[in-house]
């Protein structure tokens, strides 16, 4: 198990299902699963989502937008909740986080109410993500003291930087798994004093179907502890000190 | 990054981008390069996400530069790109970044509270404030949290600030507030558009 901390930047984790084409999906299956999932997320919402498609054809960039609705089912506490679109299934922990312990029986319990209300063919991509809200004292301008992941600027370039993007993916299990970790500064942060930073770790499998759904739960056990790796090897003592960690 | 920020700007037609993206096979409808939703976080102006997009497109732009510059092969084979995850919190800081564009945000900490208490309201905010600057394009328009001192209860609300009221406020405000109030039906969040008949302030942009 990794480290532990009394007050950890994770300000939402999340865990993604986009099952493959072949599975048979129907208007239906929301409603079937809200029935299965009602007693720990009772409270049933709504929002649309409007996506832009890029398509690179033989005419040229096309373009395609459209609007899909998604389900929401918000438990009690309104900290956590699962999205479910068509063939797409996500589990969100909001802040405070429950912990993986607290997490896992809940990805668990959501991964078996869907397949027991479809026959899931397979996977076209699995996620877990953490984003991090990292806030520094506004003083806080040397980004090494506190992570081991920003963006290099040799001496030629100017010192002061009004925003930057630093992105990496991480390739893992022969490259049937990666790693895309982001560190972004928040421009309109507005938290006096403060300068805050989020650092994303999106571990995902990048080969469609290269895990059967018999594995999905190991899949994400593993999952976990490759986020974990990279998010310690993203920060340096200094932020374990803020964050608290606990011993033991 | 630079590279990140202008190609995904529109292209002319002698564009060396454009150029390989028209190469595509006849008849072979094609993956996506990449999704883009409207909730989206953004860095300046360009989707966070369309750094997925860019790696299919390096290979192309260094086509044409000396060997010496160019990446190795397994340097720029990324993977086809993957949509994002579905961030709560990404889609707040999103919106957070669009709205702080157009109205004042008073307790900028407090609505993204309320957004993660409420996140069914994010489809709907946008077009709450389109409707609101699009009737009172003379106005300042400030968003914040609004907290019922006698009863539990908050909702997000937009003021409209006017430099002189008339008595056709309140029926502009009912006008304005008709277009996007179906959107709220089935929503657990609240939004108010409403006036507190307050001067604008000085550092809005009117």
């Amino acid at each position: 198990m990794g480290r532990r901390y009394a007050n950890p930047p994770i300000v939402e984790a999340i865990c993604e299902f986009i099952l493959t084409a072949e599975t048979r999906w129907d208007l239906t299956v929301p409603g079937l699963l809200y029935e299965r999932l009602k007693q720990s997320f009772p409270q049933k919402e709504q929002r649309m989502v409007q996506e832009v498609e890029l398509t690179q054809g033989p005419e040229g960039l096309q373009q395609q937008i459209r609007t899909s609705e998604r389900l929401l089912f918000v438990t009690e506490h309104r900290n956590l909740l699962v999205q479910v679109g068509p063939r797409l299934l996500v589990v969100n922990a909001l802040k405070p986080y429950p912990h993986w312990e607290g997490f896992k029986p809940r990805i668990e319990m959501v991964w078996k109410s869907l397949q027991e209300t479809i026959d899931v063919q397979g996977l076209e991509r699995i996620g877990l993500r953490y984003i991090n809200r990292i806030e520094l004292s506004a003083q806080s301008r040397e980004l090494n003291e506190y992570f081991e992941f920003y963006p290099f600027v040799g001496p030629g370039l100017p010192r002061h930087m009004t925003s930057f993007l630093v992105g990496v993916v991480f390739s893992y299990a022969n490259d049937r798994d990666r790693c895309r970790v982001q560190l972004t500064p928040i421009t309109h942060s507005e938290t006096e004093g403060k300068i805050a930073f989020i650092l994303d770790l999106d571990y995902f499998l990048a080969r469609p179907r290269g895990v059967a759904v018999v594995d999905v739960l190991d899949w994400i056990e593993e999952a976990h502890s490759r986020v974990e790796e990279a998010f310690e090897g993203c920060i340096t003592d200094k932020l374990r000190v803020m964050f608290e960690e606990v011993s033991g | 990054m630079i590279y990140y920020t202008d190609y995904y700007k529109p292209q002319p037609k002698t564009s060396l981008v454009r150029e390989l993206l028209e190469t595509g096979a006849e008849g072979v409808k094609p993956d996506p390069l990449y999704i883009y939703r409207s909730d989206e976080p953004t860095l300046g102006s360009v989707p966070v996400g369309i750094v997925a997009y860019l790696p299919s497109v390096l290979p192309i732009l260094f086509r044409d530069l000396p060997q010496s510059s160019r990446l190795s092969s397994p340097e720029i084979a990324f993977p086809t790109p993957q949509r994002g995850s579905e961030s709560v919190v990404l889609d707040i800081e999103a919106l957070m970044g669009e709205l702080a564009r157009k109205v004042r945000l008073e307790n900028p900490q407090g609505i993204r509270e309320y957004l993660l208490r409420f996140p069914d309201l994010l489809d709907v905010i946008p077009r709450a404030v389109n409707t609101a600057k699009r009737h009172f394009p003379e106005a300042q328009i400030v968003m914040g949290v609004y907290q019922d001192p006698e009863i539990v209860d908050c909702y997000l609300v937009l003021y409209i600030r006017l430099r002189h009221y008339d008595d056709s406020v309140i029926n502009r405000l009912q006008k304005a507030e008709s277009e996007y109030l179906d959107q709220l039906v089935n929503k657990a969040g609240w939004i108010q558009l409403t006036t507190d008949f307050r001067e604008p302030g000085k550092e809005d942009a009117l």
